[in-house]
């Protein structure tokens, strides 16, 4: 009888569970192939692919503005951020000067979205970790930005806003005034979500130490935007190589300190992003002080030829940085269009992260990276 | 800039024949020998410059040229450098670099897509698998010769039923309109010929 539980008379195995393609902690069409041992994770694939439209292989048939739409629907929570990547490559390239109200506009734009995608995370994380009502909170915020957009650019996701040489429409002083009305009551309800969530001791018991990503690795892996800033780099694109008009603003970069645990672990990412947003708002502040009237729009020739050569430009999206490296024969349509997406390279990250493990904090690992399979798959 | 990268890899590693590809427009960029890449890697990384993150790895079909283009975007987070790393092979020979994914983990994703994509193989790659495409997929899709697959398993790819047909007629409609046709070069039904109807 006694032989029978003997310790090294039972087999054990290790026992394999796919983690989506459809599964509501996956942020989209994710599997992840997890090897567990009880509730431990021993190893960890992730398959790509399940959202992969051919972006990089349409835009070879399509002229240089058809391809701003394409760039909408990679990170469909970024759309504004993602355009505007692109149009300064190919703006860069062609050597097109864009008016200064355009600029002002396309900033106030990008860091609206960027507020808007934080509030997303922060929704969506909680969510992850088993709160529900702050999704609520975050989505009536970001349904004020949602409507701005609508009211200045005609759709409420996926805009096509951010043109060559400038944006597509005007927006009104009503609307700045709206948005600066806005600002104060958004500041004061984000502190007040970092309150109810951040501080809290389950969150920070699920949070705190779990996920580690340390200095070296995220560089090892090329991490970028709140991942690496959350692991206590300094490094933000808009400070260290400026682009459109981010020179002329003040703002600091925020970095991770590892409050209340290892530096780099989830509520580190977490705590970076509820600080940018305050950042963005500085920004948004000084942007709507400064924005004077102009034409919006700069002179580009009606169909866009790109001189032969190419170029690789990066820009801060919420989610990292995107990257779009062009190559142009000269003609009407790019030769190659590659884009490299920071989610890609942060589901890089996960068999590292994964081993060893419970199978709910790999949960909050998926969800502190923040990656949209949009972009991922492109 | 570029010019003394490209000396300093010449005086480090023998036969890297590094050249500087100075661009008036856009970015400048540095090709090396194919054999000598990842010695160039290590040594960027862990020489003077610094190029401490690997950003891309991406490729590039030029068939008219045969050959396939590599390149490698680097970037130093000490320094705030960037630089594109570039390297040709031989389209119709052997198309082989080795992989760097022992210097940089981040190579390890973008060597794949490039398999994936452009059917460029890493040797020393430690999970050589297709990542966007499923495995049994045939054919590299960024390759300029490729033709679309008209069927995967037995699913029809792009059925004449789920195709934007309205789209096709739109450009039709406006095609006297210059640069206002719509860009369908690869669906596998012709545009609707022009008829009196449409063209009301």
């Amino acid at each position: 009888m006694s032989t029978i539980f003997k310790q090294e008379n039972l087999k054990t195995d290790l026992l394999t569970i796919n983690m989506g393609p459809q599964h509501p902690a996956t942020h989209g069409v994710l599997r992840v192939e997890i090897k567990t041992d009880s509730e431990i994770v021993a190893e960890a694939t992730p398959y790509l692919g399940y959202l992969h439209r051919c972006m990089e292989k349409h835009c070879e048939h399509l002229d240089y503005r058809g391809v701003i739409p394409f760039t909408d629907r990679m990170d469909y929570l970024a759309a504004m951020n993602a355009e505007m990547g692109y149009v300064l490559t190919v703006e860069k390239m062609l050597g097109t000067e864009v008016p200064e109200r355009a600029q002002y506009i396309r900033t106030i734009v990008a860091e609206l979205q960027r507020l808007a995608s934080h509030l997303m995370f922060f929704g969506v994380y909680a969510i992850d970790l088993g709160a529900f009502s702050p999704f609520l909170y975050a989505f009536q915020d970001r349904e004020f930005i949602l409507r701005i957009f609508e009211e200045i650019s005609g759709a409420r996701l996926l805009y096509n806003y951010v043109w060559l040489g400038g944006v597509w429409n005007d927006i009104s002083d009503s609307q700045l005034k709206r948005i600066e009305g806005y600002l104060d009551e958004l500041e004061e309800n984000i502190k007040k979500y970092h309150t109810l969530v951040g501080e809290n001791k389950i969150f920070i018991g699920r949070t705190a130490n779990v996920g580690v990503v340390s200095k070296e690795m995220a560089y090892d892996y090329g991490a970028t935007g709140p991942v690496l800033r959350g692991s206590g780099v300094d490094w933000d694109l808009r400070k260290k190589r400026p682009y459109g008009i981010y020179d002329k603003f003040d703002f600091d970069v925020i970095t991770g300190e590892g409050l209340k645990g290892q530096l780099g672990d989830c509520w580190d990412r977490y705590y970076v992003r509820m600080l940018e947003m305050h950042e963005s708002i500085k920004i948004l502040r000084q942007c709507l002080d400064g924005i004077e009237e102009g034409p919006i729009m700069g002179k580009v020739s009606k169909i866009v030829k790109v001189p032969k050569g190419e170029i690789y430009l990066r820009t801060e999206c919420p989610r990292g940085e995107l990257g779009y490296h062009l190559i142009s024969d000269g003609g009407k349509t790019p030769y190659r269009v590659k884009v490299k997406s920071s989610c890609f390279t942060h589901v890089s990250m996960l068999p590292e992260l994964a081993p060893g493990q419970m199978i709910a904090d790999f949960v909050a690992t998926i969800g502190s990276i923040d990656i949209v399979l949009g972009e991922v798959d492109r | 800039m570029h010019n003394e990268l490209a000396s300093y890899i010449n005086s480090q590693v023998t036969d890297a024949n590094a050249v500087a590809n100075i661009a008036e427009v856009g970015d400048s960029s540095i090709s090396i020998s194919s054999a000598k890449v990842y010695d160039v890697c290590k040594l960027l990384r862990d020489g003077e410059y610094e190029y401490n993150v690997l950003q891309v790895i991406t490729g590039c079909d030029y068939p008219d040229e045969n050959k396939i283009e590599v390149s490698y975007i680097l970037a130093s987070y000490t320094k705030n450098t960037e630089l594109i790393l570039k390297t040709a092979l031989d389209r119709e020979g052997d198309l082989t670099v080795a992989s760097v994914v022992s210097i940089w983990s981040a190579a390890n994703f973008q060597e794949r897509e490039t398999y994936d994509m452009l059917g460029v193989n890493f040797d020393g790659h430690p999970d050589h698998r297709r990542i966007l495409c499923p495995e049994d997929w045939e054919g590299f899709p960024l390759r300029k010769d490729y033709v679309p697959a008209e069927s995967y398993k037995d699913m029809t790819i792009n059925p004449v039923h789920k195709m934007n047909i309205g789209e096709r007629e739109f450009g039709a409609k406006h095609a006297h309109i210059k640069g206002a046709t719509t860009s369908v070069k690869n669906y596998s039904v012709d545009a609707p010929e022009e008829s009196e109807e449409l063209n009301n």
